[in-house]
């Protein structure tokens, strides 16, 4: 007979190398059959932690044969368990992107654990969707081999959450921007709008100058009374102040030309700004990009710096997402003039510089935006990335800039941003992205 | 008399194209035109200005700043600025020294109308004492009553607007004030309003909040040196011609707008008590006491003591706070006799004969403001018109 050892708890139960190798002995029938419907409480309780869990489980073997499949892996991915069991992964839920790419993933999963790390993959339903998941493993040691238990949690919405953040940060500065380039479209369309009118009252006084000269032209034609006609364009003449006119009449057309350009400059500034997302990187001139952020936050800096651009004309075009990298820059441009601001009063008699640099170096291109603002004190210089930290007035800033700029460089673009600064002399940062080799 | 007006932007070419534009004026206007705040200041220093029109964003110093410094200075100016700025933080800090505020690009009619009527205006109340005192008012006092109930309504997190506009409208100041706000472009809003209520709601509470409770728009009588009872009475008073002026466009099948004139000129007619009683305090109601006989002229006498008469005073106030013109002629004129053929009614006539018949009212002891039921159809409105004062 064998005895039973009566201390199985739910805890034992939870690690597996000991439920596995627990090898239970009975005394009696009684117990031997009090002992069977205890086990099968205890399995059936397993099966519902697994079947009402909230993540995905789902069990492998270690060449990717799928062995068990929960409630919840069935809802996330659309394949019921008996579909799916002794199936392989690859054929399923991680379908490769080519011929051996399959069982690599599967392998990089598995490599994944040792590192106790979780990991975020992209996972494919049955019918087709593709869905962002984290994925944590367990290797369970079964007999001589190995068994991977895998818990998969749909991301989804986090991932939704950050694009909106993203997304809210873009229209905040886009919103920041608005009351500026408002100002800077309204002021050359009032000298228009004026000298549109001066142009028009100018006209009328002229033809009056010019009726005079005709009833000249007519009296001298008719040989009638020349003198009484001549005084009358001269006295047109001077009620009219034809030389004021002259001169100014030629300004106005040449500055209202100029305001026209001015509004049309801002208005394309502002269209390649915005950028419609594209979402694949595109080879770009980052001189064009640089100098379009410029121009578009104009009233953000004007009042209290001058730019000094140094750009490299021979810069190679260079794959990015122009949408993205132009909000990097204008959130160090307005970075820059909200530290010189800080530096030298809101309305300074004597302006800071902005540099703005682009060049090429270590097989990337750099861009460099400088400032002889305020500096980071040493001991916020580490947090400056860290998202949601910022020393701006509530309303001035939400933290998100340099959070983002690190994400889209460093994330998206495999790049590098650095930066030094100095107390009371300026801060410089430096972005570097990648060339194709 | 040959205004003497200053205009001051950073932008040159803003400068010229006003020079431009204005030039039919230059007969009638002493122009100057200045791109940088410090010397523009200095030019003020040295001699007297007019009216003063400046930018808002400028390098070493802004318009506000500026304009602060006129009104120290000369605050008989008129202060107008004129801005491409749409940021609303900027517009609060304009909102004590501006007297208006005119957004870029503005309408060259609109912007002729608003200096020639500011110009108007100066030249109506020539006692610079009385024009200094008035230009120099950024607010008016306020019932203590109404002032703490309107404090408090908008302390709370679900202030409700149309509480807030009912307040406002019970009060002779602050309908006044938030009319300069609205009529006037500090917050951009395109429209000619007439209505209190209507204004509050066009500001909304958000941008109240903070001219109420940090920009103190509104003033408590506490810090005036008007007696409380004579404010009371001048509400009171202006209530019911308000009241009855409105009734009367209405018998006459007046336009709305008309009527909300009326009401408002009937509201805010005797504003120009308000400043002098705020201002020279138990002196001014001596003078008041001394009208009291029907041989004596309140308005000769207020002249006569203070070089101007309570409807010229508020007239001035409301004109260079750019209130609506009908508006201003309705409070400044509201003693003149009507010169014109009654015609259509205007919210000058009206308000002249709801002030004759209040005061019947009020000396037959019914009281027009608290029983809607007394019908102007009734009441001798027309009579009092050409029975109005010489």
């Amino acid at each position: 007979m064998l005895i039973a050892e009566p201390t199985i708890s739910l805890d034992d139960l939870f690690d597996a190398d000991h439920a596995l190798d627990a090898r239970p002995s009975f005394t009696s029938m009684t117990d031997a059959i009090a002992a069977l419907r205890a086990a099968e409480e205890r399995a059936d309780w397993l099966q519902m932690v697994i079947d009402t869990g909230n993540d995905a489980y789902v069990s492998m073997s270690i060449t990717g044969e799928i062995l068990a499949w929960n409630k919840r892996a069935a809802e996330l991915f659309g394949w019921t368990a008996a579909e799916v069991i002794g199936e392989r992964l690859a054929n399923t839920i991680l379908p490769p992107a080519n011929a051996n790419d399959g069982v690599c993933r599967v392998k990089q999963l598995v490599a994944i654990q040792g590192a106790g790390k979780r990991v975020e993959i992209e996972a494919t339903t049955r019918d087709g969707r593709k869905l962002p998941v984290e994925v944590s493993i367990a290797p369970m040691r079964r007999g001589s081999s190995f068994v991977m238990n895998a818990f998969i949690h749909d991301i989804s919405a986090r991932r939704e959450l950050q694009a909106q953040l993203t997304h809210a940060q873009r229209m905040e500065s886009v919103g920041q921007l608005s009351a500026g380039i408002a100002h800077e479209i309204n002021t050359p369309t009032q000298y228009v709008g004026d000298n549109a009118r001066f142009l028009g009252e100018s006209f009328r006084d002229l033809l009056d100058v010019l009726q005079a000269y005709g009833a000249l032209a007519d009296a001298v034609r008719g040989g009638q009374d020349a003198q009484a006609a001549l005084t009358n364009v001269e006295d047109a003449i001077e009620a009219a102040e034809l030389d004021y006119l002259t001169d100014e009449i030629e300004l106005a057309i040449q500055q209202s030309l100029e305001g026209v350009h001015r509004v049309a400059s801002i208005v394309r500034a502002m269209k390649e700004f915005s950028h419609p997302g594209t979402v694949e990187k595109k080879p770009t001139n980052l001189n064009a990009c640089v100098r379009n952020t410029v121009t578009v936050a104009t009233n953000e800096w004007k009042y209290v710096a001058t730019v000094e651009f140094d750009l490299d004309e021979h810069l190679p075009l260079t794959p990015c997402l122009p949408g993205d990298l132009n909000q990097v820059v204008l959130n160090l441009i307005v970075n820059a003039a909200q530290a010189i601001a800080e530096k030298v009063g809101p309305s300074p008699k004597v302006k800071g510089v902005i540099g703005v640099a682009t060049r090429q170096a270590d097989g990337g291109v750099e861009i460099e935006i400088s400032d002889t603002g305020a500096g980071i004190p040493q001991d916020l210089q580490r947090r400056i990335f860290d998202p949601f930290f910022t020393t701006k007035d509530i309303g001035v800033g939400s933290g998100q800039g340099l959070a983002i700029a690190r994400s889209v460089v460093v994330d998206k673009h495999a790049g590098r941003i650095d930066f030094e600064s100095a107390l009371g002399q300026g801060t410089r940062f430096v972005l570097w992205l990648p060339l194709p080799a | 008399m040959v205004q003497r007006i200053l205009f001051v932007d950073d932008e040159p070419k803003v400068l010229t194209g006003l020079q431009r534009m204005l030039r039919g004026y230059r007969r009638e206007w002493d122009m100057h035109f200045c791109d940088d705040p410090e010397r523009a200041l200095g030019l003020v220093a040295d001699g007297a200005y007019d009216i003063v029109v400046t930018d808002m964003r400028m390098p070493g110093m802004d318009g506000a700043e500026l304009l602060q410094q006129v009104r120290k200075l000369h605050p008989e100016a008129v202060r107008i600025v004129l801005s491409g700025q749409s940021d609303e933080e900027k517009v609060m800090r304009a909102v004590g020294p501006a007297h208006q505020y005119l957004s870029k690009p503005c309408d060259p009619d609109i912007l002729q109308q608003t200096i020639r009527r500011a110009g108007d205006i100066s030249a109506r109340l020539r006692e610079p004492q009385l024009r200094s005192l008035v230009a120099g008012l950024s607010s008016l006092p306020s019932l203590p009553a109404v002032y703490l109930e309107l404090v408090s309504e908008l302390r709370r997190e679900d202030a409700s607007i149309d509480r807030v506009g009912e307040l406002i409208s019970q009060d002779v100041g602050m309908t006044a004030k938030v009319l300069q706000l609205v009529n006037s472009s500090f917050f951009g809003l395109p429209v000619t309003v007439r209505d209190a209520v209507h204004a509050a709601t066009l500001l909304g509470v958000d941008t109240l909040r903070p001219l109420v409770l940090t920009a103190g728009v509104f003033r408590q009588l506490e810090q005036s040196a008007a007696p409380q009872s004579l404010v009371e009475e001048v509400l009171h008073h202006s209530l019911s011609v308000g009241c009855l002026a409105r009734r009367i466009c209405q018998c006459e099948r007046a336009d709305d707008e008309v009527a909300s004139a009326a009401l408002l000129g009937g509201v805010l007619h005797d504003i120009g008590k308000l400043i002098l009683a705020d201002h020279f305090g138990s002196r001014y109601v001596k003078v008041l006491r001394q009208a009291n006989s029907p041989t004596v002229d309140l308005c000769e006498l207020e002249r006569q003591e203070f070089g101007g008469s309570h409807a010229a005073v508020g007239g001035f106030l409301v004109g260079v706070w750019g209130l609506p013109h009908d508006l201003v002629e309705a409070i400044a004129f509201h003693h003149d006799p009507i010169t014109e053929k009654p015609g259509a009614i205007t919210p000058l006539a009206a308000v002249q004969a709801a002030n004759a018949l209040a005061k019947n009212c009020e000396a037959l002891g019914i009281d027009p403001f608290r029983s809607p039921d007394v019908s102007c159809e009734r009441l001798p409105w027309r009579e009092t018109l050409t029975a109005a004062p010489p």
